[in-house]
């Protein structure tokens, strides 16, 4: 039995997984138009009890105990529900309890079993359901019922707040422990369960709706003190756009002045600086220092107010010195360029460097004639061919170039 | 260097406002009983005392007045009224504006930022706004000349950033804070309403429901 139903659930969850956005769309959008599905699938998933239609004609909806799931999985704060029936939990909490005691009386261990596993489901489902609503009341007291726009629906639903936390308090105050306690009897799991573990549940609970409950009313006072001020500057941009000539009275001439319009002149003005106090020596002095490269730069500033008139002429043509070695490159490709068959074997850059007698350390000289071969531009690069000679060094495979020599290709 | 107490006491000789929102030390500092007490007692040696308005435990502002008035103190005072009285419609104007440029059925209260950005483009494509806008910053308080929104919104900010009504946390960005000085201007209305009993909320509740007739 148990696993046809494990089967069941399982490919009815799977159902779920596959149409997750048909389910999601119906999640946000509220309803689905009939357009939106296949036919098959919507026969699947009204079969399957995810979707329904209300009533004849309309759109289908999702179902209550879906909606719910995803509510609390995503942490909706469009989630307002808030089950305040606590009467109706207890009561099957006795009947189940008696359910249990009257098997037990009779010996029978697996009915008994089953009985206490469904009585502690149902506790544990109902304390775990009033944490939930007071989480629920802590989040939207968090965001300042954010979700709603406009300061009078916050205020109605603050009010719709306050009626359930007051629900949900007389319905925790109907629960009678003694009832519990004398259903319970001498047994001793079903005292702690009933008895131990709901109170302490339940005594939590109010205390934190106690809480609650006062933070809405501050709330409440809030909101309301804000409509006021809404109310009130939007009375008085009326009021003076009705009455043009209206006046405000001299309030400050009565006897007794109202402290808000008691205000003092200001009366510090700038201090003086004091020369002779000796810590203040080093601020002054940068101080002073910053005065003189003021004047240095306003000076400069009025002298180039005289300056001459500018002639307007040709430049005189110059040439950029280059680097010596960078010349030596160039003699180097020149030299090549003058003196080696295209494709033939060229004369190597030492080898060069040591016929020309040039005064440059070897290894800058490769790197200069690297460098000067991959600075030339693409069209005449291609002229040339750049052949390096190397080594590997054995046990890390490093290469090194020893000698790099120049050709034409 | 100054110490908290001296800070504060600078702040309240200047003729500033102390908020949360301005200088949250200083505020705490004056909500505390024992350091009111020891500020108090410099400020009366110069004839000041400490004046607070609103209530509530986040929303007071303080400011300096005098602790007894003679004939000088009376001019000043009602110097400074005239000069309220006469910002108090220009500055109500500022507030509607802004509420509707943003929106919201709340009017602005200390701590609430405003971007100029975006409320410039919602008041550039609203012509009423515009309107509005262009009235408004031709008051002498906010006195500008430009013919432009941009010109209007930036120098009317600036004014209330001089003024003391605004804060501008970053220069370089155009975000702005309202401090307590706002909360100030209700208490004022407030005030003004209950004194000469305009009883303008029920003028404004008439409005709304003519409102929604139409």
């Amino acid at each position: 039995m148990s696993h046809n139903l494990h089967q069941a659930g399982s490919k009815f969850l799977k159902m779920m997984a596959r149409h997750s956005d048909t389910i999601m769309d119906a999640y946000l959008a509220g309803s689905l138009g009939d357009h939106k599905l296949e036919p098959k699938v919507q026969d699947k998933l009204v079969k399957a009890g995810v979707l329904y239609r209300p009533e004849p004609g309309a759109d289908l909806h999702l179902r209550h105990a879906v909606r719910n799931l995803l509510e609390e999985a995503l942490k909706d704060e469009r989630n307002r529900q808030i089950d305040a029936n606590a009467g109706s939990a207890v009561a099957t909490f006795k009947t189940l309890a008696q359910h249990y005691t009257e098997s037990r009386h009779q010996g029978d261990v697996a009915a008994s079993d089953a009985y206490y596993r469904d009585l502690s489901e149902h506790v544990y489902a109902f304390s775990e359901g009033l944490q939930h609503s007071i989480r629920v009341m802590w989040s939207r007291i968090n965001n300042e019922f954010g979700y709603v726009g406009s300061i009078n629906a916050k205020i109605r639903e603050n009010e719709l707040a306050q009626s359930q936390v007051s629900e949900l308090l007389s319905g925790l105050e109907m629960i009678s422990f003694e009832e519990l306690a004398d259903i319970s009897g001498d047994i001793r799991e079903l005292r702690r369960l009933l008895v131990s573990n709901l109170q302490q549940t339940i005594t939590g609970c109010i205390q934190e709706l106690g809480v609650v409950q006062g933070r809405l009313l501050k709330l409440l006072g809030r909101f309301r003190h804000i409509q006021g001020r809404a109310k009130l500057l939007k009375g008085w941009l009326l009021y003076t756009s009705q009455h043009p000539d209206y006046e405000v009275a001299n309030h400050v001439a009565h006897k007794q002045l109202p402290m808000l319009f008691n205000q003092a002149e200001c009366i510090i003005a700038p201090a003086s600086v004091d020369i002779q106090n000796a810590t203040h020596e080093a601020d002054l002095m940068r101080q002073a220092a910053q005065v003189k490269s003021n004047q240095l730069l306003r000076n400069a500033v009025s002298e180039a107010q005289h300056a001459e008139s500018v002639v307007l002429s040709e430049n005189e043509d110059f040439e950029l010195n280059e680097h010596p070695i960078k010349a030596a490159v160039s003699n180097y490709f020149v030299h090549v360029i003058d003196h080696v068959k295209p494709g033939a074997d060229s004369i190597s850059a030492l080898q060069y460097l040591e016929q020309e007698a040039l005064d440059y350390d070897a290894e800058s000289w490769l790197y200069q004639v690297i460098g000067g071969y991959e600075g030339l531009p693409e069209s005449q690069k291609e002229f040339f061919e750049l052949d390096p000679e190397f080594d590997v060094l054995v046990p890390f495979a490093n290469v090194v170039i020893k000698d790099v020599s120049v050709g034409l290709r | 260097m100054l110490s908290a107490n001296g800070q504060v006491l600078e702040r309240l000789l200047k003729g500033e406002f102390i908020c949360r929102t301005s200088d949250e030390d200083s505020w705490r500092l004056l909500k505390n009983p024992h350091y009111r007490e020891q500020i108090e007692s410099h400020l009366n040696v110069l004839n000041r005392t400490v004046g607070e308005s609103g209530s509530g435990s986040d929303s007071e502002v303080f400011f300096c007045g005098y602790q007894t008035l003679g004939d000088a103190e009376r001019k000043v005072v009602s110097a400074q009224f005239k000069e309220i009285v006469n910002s108090l419609i220009p500055l109500s104007q500022w507030l509607m504006l802004v509420q509707e440029a943003e929106g919201n059925d709340t009017p602005l209260t200390e701590g609430v930022p405003i971007r100029l950005n975006e409320i410039q483009t919602t008041i550039e494509e609203t012509p009423a706004l515009r309107e509005e806008l262009a009235k408004l910053s031709h008051f002498r308080l906010f006195g500008s000349q430009s013919a432009m929104v941009e010109g209007q919104i930036k120098q009317i900010f600036k004014r209330l950033v001089e003024l003391g009504y605004l804060l501008r946390p970053n220069p370089e960005k155009q975000h702005y804070i309202a401090t307590g000085k706002i909360d100030y201007l209700y208490e004022v209305i407030r005030f003004i309403n209950e004194t000469e009993a305009l009883d303008l909320e029920a003028h404004a509740e008439a409005a709304s429901a003519q409102g929604s007739l139409l």
